[in-house]
């Protein structure tokens, strides 16, 4: 009972992070600002849904989601850099 | 959990696949693209795990880090594309 109350919640706290990430995602003017939300959208929303797997109580979702975890826990931040890195490295328009 | 719960989480996924779809027909430019991208990636690993609690079946979260770790590829790739003008 508590576990699914727990796992309802996390699962709503994802989803509601993602939410605001891609409306802020559609509001951002500048690749820069636009990073930010992102950064919310594939690190904390992914890992809130994915937490929520405690709730089904079956091993083999638990044993899978704390792989996805750990590797979105190292992967997120590095994509993101990548992106930034390009975007601050890449050779400006002759326009602008 | 609750069947209702995961089936309404479902389907607030999929809408958020939509909207990541308009960022992804909004952008720009290259870079925009490649951020849009990552995005839509990351809604389908969410959509993919609610799935996966709807029919109580683990594949699908495999089939989430499979496609993780080949988004992670096409970022690196894709930044570093736009930043030489060739990917190595």
């Amino acid at each position: 009972m508590v576990l699914d109350i727990a796992g309802a919640v996390l699962l709503a706290l994802g989803l509601l992070l993602a939410t605001i990430g891609l409306y802020g995602l559609l509001r951002m003017p500048d690749i820069f600002h636009q990073l930010h939300p992102a950064g919310l959208i594939t690190g904390p929303a992914v890992m809130l849904v994915l937490l929520a797997s405690v709730a089904t109580g079956s091993g083999e979702i638990i044993t899978s989601a704390a792989l996805v975890i750990l590797f979105v826990l190292i992967t997120s931040p590095l994509s993101s850099h990548a992106i930034a890195q390009a975007a601050r490295r890449r050779p400006r328009r002759t326009r602008e | 959990m609750a069947e209702i719960v995961v089936g309404l989480a479902t389907g607030w996924a999929t809408l958020l696949l939509f909207g990541g779809g308009l960022l992804l027909l909004r952008a720009p430019d290259t870079l925009h693209r490649v951020l849009a991208l990552d995005v839509l990636v990351a809604i389908v690993i969410i959509l993919l795990t609610t799935l996966s609690y709807l029919r109580d079946v683990s594949y699908y979260i495999d089939a989430a880090l499979a496609l993780a770790l080949l988004a992670l590829t096409s970022t690196l790739v894709a930044a570093r594309y736009v930043t030489r003008g060739g990917p190595f």
